[in-house]
């Protein structure tokens, strides 16, 4: 009985250690509010808004397009190199936007790479500017839209490779022609999942830090850090981050319940799959162009212009600091997808060993954590540890704050629900069966964990070890809050590089990141591969 | 020749290197006239319902719908510019738009699309489920919600491929009376293909036999 109990128990726990810094910064709220209030409120506050504002429309707006259009494209025609489109479309994924923002002022500043190759082939002037300035608010979209635009894409294309042929020819015959058929049938089918795809976006957007942070736009990201790094305000800096995430908060709401249309699915068991309509001559150039531009901007640009710097530095890049940051890195990344694996095992397990309705929501509010931005759970973290501190080792000064202990748990609140999402899938593999079969055998408990279900779940849990692995190595805002003094990963060397604008010598932190972002990747195409009806 | 609504001649048809599914097709259909081709399953018959709609291109000769050339070696009209009603098993439609939408959404701007469907719900004995979902109905419902969306742009034309063999018999058989009294009302001509011989009966005045791809 004490063992089920304890089983139950767990989720209770982690969530309580989950919540507790969103917790922190939502009561803030209830606090003291300082003078600064009156200086935001006067001069920046509405800037905050209108800045963060225009930025998730535009970059909503260029997603919906991009990732809908690229979906449909690939989804239903024929053309040459969709095969290769279908997945190399998820590739920008791979580049954090910061890093796109650092290469696309590297190539686009007045004197950046690709005006001085422009001056360069017509023999211009030294002062003529060919691109406009990257450093703007049109800028930002342009790099928001670009890397995060695979969100729409990957919903759109699971919901429209299932949607019916029959559906697509009826649609045919009552009178609509290709194009109509896309946004008067296939659109509004698909809208559920488009929305939950632009939410997503949105939510990245909004949570972002480096890419903003470097174009100089001030939202509310960069308000919160200006607040607590330039006014040492705190208390105004969490009441700021509950704003956003309250905002936040909103965006999740309505992309989790969109994911829920069932209405707009056809449950019709004489389903027959979609097939491809050859495309030939100009027809197909377009096509091709379509899906091969965002690839261009979003993920070959970045990365030709990240090798052609990391070749101007020769192999100078790869010294002491390099290598110190690289092994930060990994031990820290290493570390959370270890313990995301485990403790993802140890709560399904809980969940499969004593099924209950609560519990399992429970363990579904666990994952809420990737949702929340890196900047305001680092704000919540901080301030946990000095309550923390002052509650554990009041007799000493500082022992949790500023530590690698904060940081690993905000990593782990953070990207839990990925290494959640391999496990949960891997135990859906596992027939209910087997369990009755040990059970019979009597083995129960922690031996059925070790003995029955650890062995059968190898490769989920090292899919969930990687997938954590890749996201801790691209977080910014929170490593570098919490990171501990003197402390540096990949992440923070390539901003602080970017940020003294010795553009050269970001370059191999953050060819290292996207190599590494690259992992996840590499599943997801292999399962876009697999995952035609035919 | 006037009276035809839909001539075939010479049709052939394969699906890519494989043998020919439809053979030397040769088809006249008058204007209200109602046919049915009867065959086994993999005959071709199906095919043909597809080559007529413009679903499929065939490989060589000539479908003409009212004296207007649809398909032959240098012209190939897009199927949505056929004016031709389709109703398979499958009834495909549209699960986010209401009983009412899905019955809209053939109907060009410039026509009364609240007379067109009032009457066709009331024709088609379906007037309570106008603000229903898909999925809020029978599978015979729905069978009739997707005869009405084909007949509302009043096609010149309306293909059947087998639309009612999901559904049980007494479900079937008050389906083939009603469907067909409403097509003699609206006086469209009809091409239905079944494998069933009542179904035939019933529903067309002309019995056609098919098979490995021919008119026999």
């Amino acid at each position: 009985m004490n063992t089920i109990s304890s089983w139950r128990l767990l989720p209770f726990a982690v969530l309580i250690i989950f919540t507790a810094p969103l917790v922190i910064v939502l009561s803030s709220l209830l606090g003291n509010y300082s003078d600064n209030w009156s200086h935001l409120y006067e001069f920046v506050l509405l800037d905050y808004v209108n800045s963060s504002l225009i930025l998730v429309i535009g970059v909503a707006f260029l997603v919906f397009i991009i990732g809908t259009v690229t979906a449909w494209t690939v989804t239903n025609y024929n053309f040459i190199g969709k095969d290769i489109f279908e997945w190399a479309l998820i590739l920008p994924l791979s580049i954090p936007p910061y890093i796109l923002a650092y290469t696309f002022t590297g190539l686009f500043d007045p004197y950046g790479d690709a005006n001085n190759l422009i001056r360069y082939l017509f023999d211009l002037s030294s002062d003529f500017v060919f691109f406009p300035n990257v450093r703007s608010m049109y800028g930002a979209i342009i790099v928001f839209a670009f890397t995060l635009y695979p969100y729409v894409y990957l919903v759109s294309r699971s919901a429209l490779i299932n949607q019916s042929k029959s559906m697509k020819e009826a649609s045919r015959l009552l009178g609509l022609n290709q194009v109509q058929v896309f946004y008067k049938l296939a659109l509004p089918m698909i809208r559920p999942a488009v929305i939950a795809g632009v939410m997503l976006v949105i939510m990245e957007t909004l949570s972002d830090f480096g890419a903003v942070d470097h174009f100089a736009i001030e939202t509310f990201t960069t308000g919160i850090f200006r607040t607590w790094y330039g006014l040492y305000d705190l208390q105004t800096a969490m009441q700021l981050a509950s704003l956003l995430l309250i905002i936040v908060g909103v965006f999740y709401l309505i992309e989790k319940n969109t994911r829920g249309g069932s209405i707009y699915t056809s449950n019709n068991s004489n389903f027959s799959p979609n097939l491809e309509d050859n495309l030939q001559g100009f027809k197909a150039l377009i096509a091709f162009l379509i899906c091969f531009i965002p690839i261009f901007i979003g993920f070959i640009i970045p990365i030709v212009e990240l090798s052609f710097w990391a070749y101007e530095v020769n192999l100078g890049f790869f010294n002491d600091r390099f290598i110190s940051n690289a092994m930060n890195t990994l031990s820290l990344s290493l570390g959370t997808g270890i313990i995301c694996a485990g403790l993802a095992l140890l709560i399904n397990f809980s969940v499969r060993f004593k099924p209950n309705k609560l519990v399992e929501k429970l363990s579904s509010l666990l994952s809420l954590g990737y949702a929340v931005p890196g900047l305001i759970l680092a704000v919540g973290m901080v301030q946990l540890m000095v309550y923390l501190d002052t509650f554990l080792f009041s007799s000493l000064d500082i022992v949790l704050t500023g530590s690698i202990f904060g940081l690993m748990i905000a990593y782990v609140i953070k990207t839990y629900a990925l290494a959640n999402s391999s496990i949960e899938s891997g135990y859906q593999r596992i027939s209910n069966s087997m369990d009755e079969s040990s059970r019979l055998l009597g083995i129960s408990g922690w031996r059925m964990l070790i003995n029955v279900h650890s062995p059968l779940m190898k490769t989920a849990l090292l899919t969930s070890v990687l997938l954590v692995m890749s996201d801790v190595v691209k977080e910014l805002p929170a490593t570098l809050i919490l990171r501990p003094f003197n402390f540096e990963t990949l992440a923070v060397s390539t901003y602080t590089y970017a940020s003294e604008e010795r553009m050269l010598q970001a370059a191999a932190p953050a060819i290292a990141i996207v190599i590494i972002g690259l992992i996840p990747i590499i599943f997801l195409s292999k399962m876009i591969r697999s995952s035609r009806p035919n | 020749m006037d009276n035809l609504i839909l001539e075939i001649k010479e049709l052939n048809h394969a699906y890519g290197e494989s043998d020919l599914t439809i053979k030397d097709l040769n088809l006249n259909i008058s204007i209200g006239e109602k046919v049915s081709i009867l065959g086994p399953s993999g005959c071709g018959k199906s095919t043909l319902l597809r080559l007529i709609a413009g679903l499929e291109k065939p490989n060589s000769g000539e479908i003409i719908k009212k004296a207007e050339v649809m398909t032959n070696h240098k012209i190939f009209i897009p199927p949505e510019k056929r004016n031709v009603g389709l109703v398979v098993q499958e009834k495909a439609l549209f699960p986010h738009l209401s009983v009412y939408e899905n019955i809209c959404f053939g109907i060009h701007r410039n026509k009364d699309k609240n007379k067109i469907v009032s009457d066709l719900l009331e024709l088609l004995k379906i007037d309570s489920l106008k603000n229903k979902y898909p999925h809020e109905i029978s599978g015979g419902e729905q069978q009739r919600v997707a005869l009405a969306r084909s007949l509302a742009p009043n096609p010149d034309l309306l293909l059947l491929d087998e639309p009612f063999s999901a559904l049980d018999e007494e479900l079937r058989k008050t389906l083939y009376k009603e469907v067909s009294e409403v097509c003699s009302e609206k006086n469209s001509s009809i091409l239905l293909v079944t494998h069933d011989p009542y179904e035939a009966e019933v529903m067309t005045d002309k019995q056609l036999r098919m098979e490995n791809g021919k008119l026999i």
